[in-house]
């Protein structure tokens, strides 16, 4: 279980990106977060595997408060929470195996790794990820060679060999078309349904947020402003949609 | 009434430059034509007064006559101004008008200034040729002032009158004074430069095309050799006189014995015998010489007794006297000694196809150059590589720490040092010292130093860091206060120090300052400690200390300061160090290097896409892992760019560390332009500007694939 208790970002700038958001989230739970551009979704997701410090509040996972750990006790959280970017965030002169092993980086001996070394069983866990995300004839080419959907496909393989309980994918599609962003969710959905992984993902588009969520939080400057479930989602219309998430709702249409 | 405002305003601007504009209200105007007016009078007056570049300038105090210039032009060109402003008035009050008269002013001014200029300058100081040039430079700084200063108070009368005013005028004068300036100060002079170009044209003419020094040629010499006997007393048996021969060259002399001509000391010559020389076998239409070869084996060509060259007949044949030169015997020589007499036609220079030796010397010290650029590049890269890391804002400013952390942290970082310095010593002593095995000694010393000091960095500072969360809250203030205390005052105590030896040495001398060395030492760890103790205060428990963000600029600095001092100075640190030769050039390269690839790579780290990073943290990756998964991949080909662009560049620097003693081309070259060898100093100019352009090329295609 997630709970984010009066979570608070001030940015060095001054810039109140959240202010005093809480909620609870179950394990198994499909979350998705809405809010127009800049009301703070990625500041959330970040500040939950604290890739960036929150500035106040509690973040509790299991009961382990996540803001109060040091450096060594977050990792360890960390390699647990699969994250996924928008902008997929490979190491784009790195072939796509390595991309994918990096995702073990967590697990395995840390020396080792430094020179790019991993052990046979890690390399078919990597190898397995790809063929679950179709991906498998690619792993030995470089990073940037793929196209937008496939370097996504690797963020989740990378995602995956984490072996997370928790998924934070901010934005996976926005950068995707409709056909690739259906495909995309669906990893997501099956990660969530079939090994129960708790998911936490922004989402711009309506279509997307009734098709695959459980519940649904809205944030606005930072503040949380909606919170639905699965059944108060597919009731609303594109009107009661924009009233909460402004006028640069859209559907996906596909 | 109004007139007289103007008049007095005028009279202010006289005195004091902007004074006038200030006080009509132009304050800001005012500064402004006081800083430009005065700031160049002042550069001329000190430019003029400096003494005289050449001993022959004897004209003293050139202040004195500069003023006496100023003065003359100034009221010149009051008269002529006020000649101008008469005639302008009666013209018209229209502006096109206005503004042709005052070019004409201008012209006016120029023509009467290059007409009198040199009365003028006559009157003042008559110069000598040479000087010329200096004294009109004087005239026109003058000339400018005047200007200037007759500007500001025209200028003040306009402020004063309420009318539009405009910069240029200032602008230029004050543009013409510094151009002025600029010319005596660089000391350009042209004619000269015009006068004597002629003589270097065969310096330049070697250097720019020294090829025929970069090989061997082998002279082919027809000669014929025939023998004479002096002095020739009666019963001696002369040599056998030659005969001529078929196919080769020859050379009949006779008699073949004969008396010396004797040269006394006024130089006066009393010829001995007349010898006829009668050649053949040699090239038609060219000349032979002939040469002389004493008793004891040396060639000379005979001075003052006949022609030494001689035109060869279309037979090939010649004829020919020549009396026996006057030879110097050695003392031991008695009695009839043989001579030789060489008749020689120097055929043309045959190209062997073979090196030169300096050609040899010079590919050598260009491969040395091109070596000592590419090691001080490689040694300079091991050492930036891990500096670059330390000095990239992006990887260092989010390293902090709690206030304990940094208390174990710094004492982690005093004890691991010298727990690694005592090991080392002990085990350098057991290895022979660092006399016997300096290598091994200073490796193993900069490994356990250096190793020691981090690892004590990052163990204590975590442990004291953990520990701490689990001591009650006194403890934790407790060591808090007292580590930074102890801090404060370890940084304080070496300050002080320096303060006394460095600053008040100054001041008091070396032994005065000394005495109070250990009391200021005492201060300044009494500060440093008071200092710390406010941090400690301020930054309460939690801190957060950014050690990083100290980390990266303490860097920073370093390498800034090491990149300012340029690479000519390091090397002359090197030669002092290590003597001439190329590991000197190494070292000032490689010192050089560091600093300079440092901040290159740190930059390049800089600039890396984030969201890889966020990414492999994310995994829960440690620092390490971070940098080799998400840095790393990159920046290397940055690096790769860098280290290609540094190598191209520290092989020019070879070169120039050369001239001051660091080996390779560039020694070579001083050394050969010191000796008059332009040609030999050619071809080392020639191999740098093929190598430099050669490897700009490669280093410029090859980093264009790589980023
Ligand atoms: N590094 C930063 N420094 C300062 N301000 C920031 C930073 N990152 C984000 N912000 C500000 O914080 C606010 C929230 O930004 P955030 O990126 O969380 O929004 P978002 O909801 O993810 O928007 P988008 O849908 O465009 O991705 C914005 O006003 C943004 O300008
Ligand atoms: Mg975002």
């Amino acid at each position: 279980m997630l709970r984010v208790e009066h979570l608070t970002k001030v940015y060095e700038n001054g810039t109140v990106a959240l202010k005093d958001v809480s909620f609870t989230v179950e394990d198994g739970e499909f979350l998705v977060i809405i809010g127009l551009s800049g009301s703070g979704k990625s500041t959330l997701l970040r500040c939950i595997n604290r890739i960036i410090e929150p500035t106040e509040g509690r973040i509790l996972w299991n009961d382990i408060d996540i803001t109060a750990l040091n450096e060594a006790e977050l990792r360890r959280v960390r390699r647990e929470i699969g994250f996924v970017f928008q902008e997929f965030n490979l190491v784009e002169r790195l072939p796509v195996l390595l991309n994918v092993l990096a995702g073990r980086l967590g697990y395995v001996n840390p020396w080792w790794s430094l020179f790019y070394y991993f052990p046979k069983e890690e390399q078919e866990r990597a190898l397995v990820a790809l063929e679950t995300v179709g991906l498998r004839e690619k792993a030995y080419n470089r990073a940037s060679d793929l196209s937008g959907g496939q370097k996504q496909r690797v963020g989740i393989a990378r995602a995956l060999v984490q072996e997370p309980k928790m998924l934070l994918a901010d934005e996976p599609v926005a950068s995707l078309d409709p056909v690739l962003a259906h495909s995309i969710m669906g990893y997501l959905e099956r990660l969530n349904q079939e090994r129960g992984v708790t998911i936490l993902c922004s989402l711009h588009y309506l279509d997307l947020v009734q098709r695959y969520a459980t519940r649904v939080i809205g944030l606005r400057d930072g503040r949380i402003v909606y919170e639905g479930t699965r059944e108060d989602i597919r009731r609303m219309t594109d009107e009661e949609f924009k009233q909460i998430y402004g006028e640069e709702a859209q559907r996906l249409g596909a | 009434m109004k007139v007289l405002k103007r008049i007095g305003v005028a009279l202010l601007s006289l005195l004091v430059p902007g004074l006038g504009q200030a006080v009509a209200g132009a304050v800001r105007r005012g500064f402004y034509v006081f800083l430009g007016t005065s700031i160049l009078s002042g550069l001329s007056i000190f430019v003029a007064a400096q003494r005289a570049r050449f001993p022959e300038e004897v004209y003293g105090t050139s202040a004195r006559i500069f003023f006496i210039l100023l003065l003359s032009s100034f009221f010149l060109l009051v008269a002529l101004r006020l000649i101008y402003l008469a005639l302008i008035r009666r013209v018209a009050q229209d502006e096109i008008l206005y503004r042709v008269g005052e070019g004409l002013f201008l012209v006016a001014v120029v023509v009467v200034f290059t007409l009198a200029g040199p009365q003028l300058i006559e009157r003042v100081a008559p110069p000598q040729a040479e000087r010329l040039l200096y004294m009109t430079l004087l005239l026109v700084m003058a000339v400018v002032l005047a200007g200037l200063w007759l500007w500001n108070v025209q200028d003040a009368w306009r402020v004063a009158e309420g009318r539009e005013v405009s910069w240029n005028g200032f602008i230029a004068l004050v543009l013409l004074g510094t151009l002025v300036l600029g010319t005596r100060v660089v000391g350009i002079d042209l004619p000269k430069a015009i006068r004597e170009y002629r003589e270097t044209e065969r310096i330049l003419g070697d250097i720019l095309w020294p090829w025929r020094a970069a090989f061997d040629y082998k002279a082919t010499e027809l000669r014929a050799t025939a023998k004479v006997q002096a002095p020739c007393p009666p019963g001696s048996t002369p040599p056998p006189v030659n005969q001529p021969k078929e196919g080769e060259p020859w050379v009949v002399v006779t008699p073949t014995c004969g008396e010396l001509s004797v040269r006394d000391e006024k130089g006066k010559l009393t010829y001995g015998t007349l010898l006829t020389i009668r050649g053949g076998g040699f090239v038609p239409g060219k000349k032979v010489k002939i040469k002389w070869e004493n008793p004891i084996g040396n060639e000379f060509t005979p001075r003052g007794v006949g022609p030494t060259e001689i035109e060869v007949g279309p037979d090939g044949t010649f004829t020919t006297q020549l009396y026996i030169p006057d030879v110097v015997i050695p003392s031991f020589a008695k009695g009839p000694q043989i001579h030789k007499l060489h008749v020689v036609q120097p055929g043309a220079l045959e190209f062997t196809g073979k090196l030169s030796r300096e050609m040899k010397l010079a590919l050598q010290a260009m491969l040395e150059s091109i070596m000592i650029g590419l090691m001080a590049t490689f040694a300079g890269m091991v050492f930036a590589v891990p500096m670059s890391f330390l000095a990239a804002r992006n990887l260092m400013f989010n390293l902090r720490t709690s206030p304990q952390g940094l208390v174990g942290g710094v004492f982690g970082l005093v004890l691991g040092g010298y727990v690694g310095w005592q090991v080392a010593a002990r085990v350098g002593s057991m290895l022979g010292g660092i006399e016997k095995a300096p290598v091994s000694v200073a490796t193993l010393g900069f490994l356990l130093v250096g190793g020691g000091a981090v690892l004590g960095f990052r163990l204590l500072g975590r442990a004291l860091d953990r520990l701490s969360q689990r001591l009650p809250t006194w403890a934790r203030a407790a060591i808090r206060y007292g580590g930074f205390a102890l801090i404060g005052a370890g940084l304080g105590w070496p300050l002080g120090l320096g303060y006394a030896h460095g600053l008040l040495a100054i001041a008091w001398g070396e032994e005065q300052a000394a005495a109070v060395a250990t009391q200021m030492a005492q201060i300044g760890a009494g500060l440093g400690a008071l200092a710390w103790l406010y941090l400690a205060y301020r930054w309460g428990e939690e801190g957060p200390v950014y050690i990083g963000q100290w980390i990266y600029t303490v860097t920073r600095l370093i390498l800034n300061v090491v990149r300012s001092i340029e690479p000519l100075i390091w090397g002359l640190v090197g030669v002092i160090w290590v003597g001439l030769g190329p590991f000197a050039g190494f070292i000032a390269l490689t010192i050089h290097t560091i600093a300079a690839l440092g901040k290159l790579y740190s930059e390049a780290i800089e600039s890396i896409h984030p969201g890889p990073i966020e990414a492999i943290q994310s995994t829960g990756a440690n620092r390490l892992q971070t940098i080799m998964f998400a840095v790393l991949p990159q920046v290397l080909p940055h690096f790769t760019a860098f280290s290609l662009y540094r190598w191209d560049i520290n092989v020019r620097m070879s070169t120039v560390i050369g001239l001051v003693g660091g080996g390779g081309i560039g020694f070579l070259l001083i050394q050969w332009i010191r000796q008059v060898q332009y040609e030999h100093a050619g071809l080392a100019v020639w191999l740098i500007a093929i190598t430099v352009s050669t490897l700009d090329f490669i280093s410029a295609s090859v980093r264009k694939r790589l980023v």
